[in-house]
């Protein structure tokens, strides 16, 4: 089996301040297209004009997309805890007992203590 | 009975890199391979001077195509037809003229890689399945041509304002994860600094479908690969985690050897888990050509059933989606390959992505766009009736 050797880029490659291409424009205009739909918690308020450099659209690109997960997040949980709708739970209840009903039992007194008698 | 690597077929990974012509990436293969369809070193295009540009072997790693070459509609328009009613393909010089007004160099985009700059892509190309006929899907720019490997269409646009999809056509990732049996598909961008290029439906409405690189290299390790993956490069210099990023899409300015190392890693890690690499195939493809000469004259192919109008295409002209974009590289990865396949005498194009990963997973499927329908699918090509063992490794240094 041949091993190809792959030589790795110079450090000097490396450009942060490079001038934002036309392709990261457009990725940074439809993530705002984005984050103009989620709750205004998750919104990063960066104004997006002032974005120069390949460094500033990282940035941004970072923060939306992490918001967009966050938000995504939070309504998942939202929904897992939501309750029951009524009516579900009213259907639930009309539902006929499956398990055989228990022999009624004496009931319980129930231990308390004495109301205090609002004073009159 | 299907060949051997198609039975074992169980995982689809497609990898979309940016911007380069087929020319320009694999033309110079041509001189070791005839049947190659690249560059005989005779292809020109006429300067603004009247002067005749070359094809040169002397593409450089960066720096070299700045400012970015114009690929919207109205340039690759110009590119093709170079003002006339034939696909010449004599208007790429004069199209990056248009951009800096300097003779020189408006030549460069005629430019191509000689085969030792590219070790990787180059040997994939000769010990895999180079395509002679991948087309980009649009004679446009980056978001319309990856809708294509989405949702088999771009549902009518031709630039980068692909904003909604309000369309019956299903992305080819909830076709699976809805199908019965349910299958499973991500999409792997490389960081949450670089995220995504795809449009912006996917990402708002279904995050969890997307997965990081990292994760992509730890299901790979792990043994965990969904049915479909589509992977992204870095599209930014940036600082992650780990130190600096170099941006690895390959798109002009960035550097070309950051994403040679990209593809390799992506190859490695499926190669690296025996199980995962004889029940793999990996398409390594470019979106489109980035403005850079290619010879091929783009066929026409099934209209898309949209219209694009005069407006949008900013040619005085309605576009019905009837013609195929510029040539890109493309190869197709599997030991199931018979060395040095050359694919000719076939159209492919983005829409053969979800046509090909639809037919094998799902089968019947027929919600889908008439280019998609009338896609060639490319699994054809695992014919190989024993596993190979001789496939190349990477290693950097």
């Amino acid at each position: 089996m041949a091993i190809i050797k792959i030589p790795a880029p110079p450090k000097s490659s490396m450009n942060r301040d490079r001038p934002v291409s036309g392709l990261l424009k457009s990725q940074i205009l439809h993530l705002q297209e984005a984050e103009f739909r989620l709750p205004a918690k998750y919104q990063t308020n960066i104004y997006i004009h002032s974005i120069r450099t390949e460094g500033d659209a990282g940035e941004y690109i970072r923060e939306v997309t992490q918001a967009i997960h966050a938000a995504h997040a939070s309504r998942l949980r939202v929904a897992k805890r939501k309750p029951a709708p009524i009516f579900e739970i009213a259907a639930a209840a009309a539902k006929p007992r499956k398990t055989k009903a228990k022999p009624p039992t004496a009931k319980k007194k129930r231990k308390s203590k004495p109301r205090a008698r609002a004073s009159e | 009975m299907p060949p051997p690597g198609l039975d074992n077929l169980k995982h689809i990974v497609v990898l979309m890199m940016e911007n380069r012509s087929f020319d320009h990436m694999l033309g110079a293969l041509k001189a070791k391979d005839a049947r190659i369809d690249g560059l005989t070193g005779a292809e020109t295009n006429p300067d603004t001077t009247g002067a005749t540009a070359p094809v040169l072997p002397t593409a450089e790693f960066q720096s070299q195509l700045d400012p970015d070459p114009d690929h919207h509609f109205p340039a690759v328009n110009l590119q093709i037809f170079n003002g006339g009613a034939a696909p010449t393909m004599q208007g790429f010089v004069k199209s990056y003229f248009n951009q800096r007004q300097d003779v020189a160099h408006s030549q460069k985009i005629m430019y191509y890689f000689t085969p030792e700059k590219l070790p990787v892509l180059s040997t994939l190309a000769t010990e895999f399945a180079v395509f002679n006929r991948w087309f980009s899907s649009i004679p446009g720019p980056t978001i319309c041509n990856r809708a294509f490997a989405h949702y088999g269409t771009s549902f009518g646009k031709v630039a980068m304002d692909l904003f909604y999809v309000n369309e019956p056509f299903k992305s080819i990732y909830s076709r699976l994860i809805d199908a019965t049996p349910k299958h499973t598909a991500k999409l792997y961008y490389y960081d949450q600094t670089s995220s995504t290029m795809e449009i912006v439906n996917l990402l708002q409405h279904q995050p969890e479908l997307f997965g990081t690189y990292t994760d992509f290299l730890n299901a790979c390790k792990k043994g965990q690969l969904p049915d479909y993956s589509f992977i992204e490069p870095n599209y930014n210099d940036h600082d992650g985690d780990d130190g600096e990023e170099l941006a690895s899409d390959q798109h002009p300015d960035h550097n070309i050897q950051a994403g040679e190392s990209f593809i390799a890693s992506i190859y490695q890690a499926i190669k690296n888990n025996a199980d995962l690499w004889k029940s793999t195939a990996l398409l390594v493809v470019y979106d489109e050509h980035g403005g850079i000469y290619d010879h091929v004259p783009p066929p026409a192919c099934t209209p898309d059933g949209f219209v694009a109008s005069a407006n949008e295409t900013g040619i005085g002209a309605d576009f019905k989606f009837d013609r195929l974009g510029v040539r890109v590289p493309a190869i197709l990865i599997s030991p199931w390959i018979p060395k040095g396949t050359v694919v000719d005498g076939r159209v492919f194009e983005h829409a053969s992505i979800p046509a090909t990963v639809t037919d094998h997973f799902l089968g019947t499927y027929d919600q889908r766009s008439p280019r998609e329908k009338k896609a060639e699918t490319f699994l054809d090509l695992l014919t190989s009736p024993t596993q190979r063992n001789d496939c190349p490794d990477f290693e950097e240094g």
